[in-house]
């Protein structure tokens, strides 16, 4: 099984009378590990969220494929309130469960989060306040919540920001991982030696499309 | 239900009668208000954690100041002087319902927002409630602001019956979609959520329990129980089962004190007014257990 294309069909977005995106249309295959590049402010993020259902635009996004599992979000910035008191548990409780998040959680559901934790390794750090943890801890944290359960479609906005190397390997075999096993990935990214390294198919934005293709390609014409 | 409140009501007023229990469980509306308590203990512990979470304590404030318009409209269309519910519910819930719409079309910081609706829920609420004043006797207004047990009879029970009811229904299977959607509306949509149908629903659920607990605890005090009880539980907690336990807890403690201890001893304070001291200082107590005990001291409200 394969994970699902995404579709940008001619989405144009405008956000206190800026144009934010303009008639952006590309197509993230299915199964493919796709990279967005493109500048500060180019409107990447601003894409991933009308992906998402968050931003209302015009133009169409969408799906094809079948979607068996909750897509995995690892966001940019965690804008969590550091003084809210959340364990990391908690916060692992609060996105991956139905019972409240204060009524504890079943015996699979703890099984599953400490592998999740432990794949991203950040095992030991279920007890500690979530707001203590350090910026690359948290984006461990936020990679761990994002493949339990393991998703058919994962997006990552710059995951690897303010991480260090051996966190930097970590999430470059995790996302290949993911990959081989058919999850399509949706990846905003800055690092473009990362991008040559990692990426099937890279587009490159800046509130249009100005490149969509392979990383080689992209590479002959930049 | 009146038949399960005079069962219990009996059998405490036994246990009062043979000196099991102290000398107030004898008086009928001393149980009713404690049967209250048991029901707003576990709502307001709940929710007001999540206010705090949420940083929306001062909007329970416009919706208690908003419930005082309430009354006074009831009292001009004709409703009961002593649970003019249908008004209460109504204007607040319009009232909420508008700030929170507004929240979502305009550039304002939120508590500017709040700070704008609090003013004018509290203007327009003294400004009807003295218009009507000539109609009603300064017990009922007295009710109104500060809560009095001896106003609480069988309806309001029902009332916070059905209101606990909705909560736990619609409340509890929302809770984790509720709490994300503000700390992160991005995953919480990735997760699912629909964010701006939660936000609405939280602040209906807040607007009910709100006027639901108006007749204990009084319009001028309803937020402070909502934020006390949570604050307090903030201080000695580090995770979210020990502070939505510990507040509820709190809670429940604040209420059954505040409304036991002025008639034991007798003093004479409203119920309201007794029921926020005793949360107030839970709170201090535990102020000073954060700032002396190592484990605690890294929290902060």
């Amino acid at each position: 099984m394969r994970g699902p294309a995404i579709v940008f069909d001619n989405v144009s977005l405008q956000l206190a009378g800026t144009r934010v995106l303009d008639a952006v249309s590309f197509r993230v295959e299915a199964g493919a590990l796709h990279c967005l590049v493109g500048p500060n402010g180019g409107g990447k993020t601003s894409l991933v969220r009308t992906l998402l259902g968050q931003m209302p635009h015009s133009g169409s996004v969408r799906l094809e494929g079948e979607i068996t599992t909750p897509l995995g979000y690892v966001p940019q910035l965690l804008d969590f309130d550091r003084n809210v008191p959340m364990t990391v548990n908690d916060v692992m409780a609060l996105l991956g469960q139905r019972r409240p998040a204060f009524l504890g959680s079943s015996r699979a559901a703890k099984a599953l989060r400490a592998a999740a934790l432990a794949r991203t390794g950040v095992a030991a750090m279920g007890a500690k306040p979530f707001g203590s943890l350090s910026g690359g801890q948290r984006q461990r944290v936020l990679l761990a919540q994002a493949i339990s359960p393991v998703p058919w479609l994962l997006i990552l906005d710059e995951p690897t920001a303010g991480i260090d190397e051996p966190g930097v390997r970590l999430v470059e075999a995790l996302v290949a991982e993911l990959h081989d096993r058919g999850v399509t990935i949706l990846w905003i990214n800055h690092d473009l030696e990362q991008v040559r390294r990692v990426a099937q198919s890279v587009t490159v934005i800046n509130q249009r499309v100005s490149f969509h293709g392979s990383p080689a390609q992209w590479e002959n014409v930049r | 239900m009146n038949a399960l409140y005079d069962f219990i009501r009996e059998h405490l007023q036994a246990l009062a009668a043979t000196g099991v229990l102290p000398q107030p469980f004898e008086y009928e509306f001393v149980i009713n208000a404690l049967l209250c308590a048991v029901l707003i203990g576990p709502l307001l512990g709940v929710l007001g954690s999540m206010v705090m979470i949420k940083r929306m304590a001062f909007f329970s404030q416009s919706v208690g100041n908003a419930a005082m318009t309430g009354v006074a409209i009831g009292v001009l269309i004709g409703e009961s002087y002593t649970s003019p519910y249908f008004s209460m519910f109504g204007f607040c819930l319009l009232f909420a319902l508008t700030l929170k719409y507004t929240q979502h079309r305009t550039t304002l910081a939120n508590d500017t927002l709040i700070g704008v609706f609090l003013s004018i829920s509290l203007a327009m609420g003294a400004s009807l409630l003295l218009f009507v004043s000539a109609k009603i006797n300064t017990h009922v207004m007295e009710s109104v602001l500060f809560g009095s047990i001896l106003a609480v009879d069988h309806t309001d029970m029902n009332v916070l019956l059905v209101v606990t009811a909705i909560c736990a229904l619609i409340g509890l299977p929302l809770y984790n979609g509720m709490l994300l959607a503000s700390l992160n509306p991005s995953l919480a949509h990735a997760r699912g959520v629909r964010v701006r149908s939660v936000d609405y629903l939280f602040v209906v659920l807040v607007t009910l329990v709100t006027v639901a607990c108006l007749k204990i605890i009084g319009a001028v005090l309803v937020e402070a129980l909502l934020l006390i009880p949570a604050a307090a539980a903030r201080n000695i907690s580090h995770s979210l089962p020990a502070l939505v336990t510990r507040a509820v807890l709190i809670a429940m403690f604040s209420c059954v004190v505040g409304i036991l201890a002025p008639m034991q001893f007798h003093i004479p304070v409203p119920t309201g007014g007794a029921i926020v001291i005793v949360a107030a200082l839970v709170f201090v107590v535990t102020t000073v257990i954060r700032a002396t005990t190592a484990r605690f001291r890294g929290a902060s409200v």
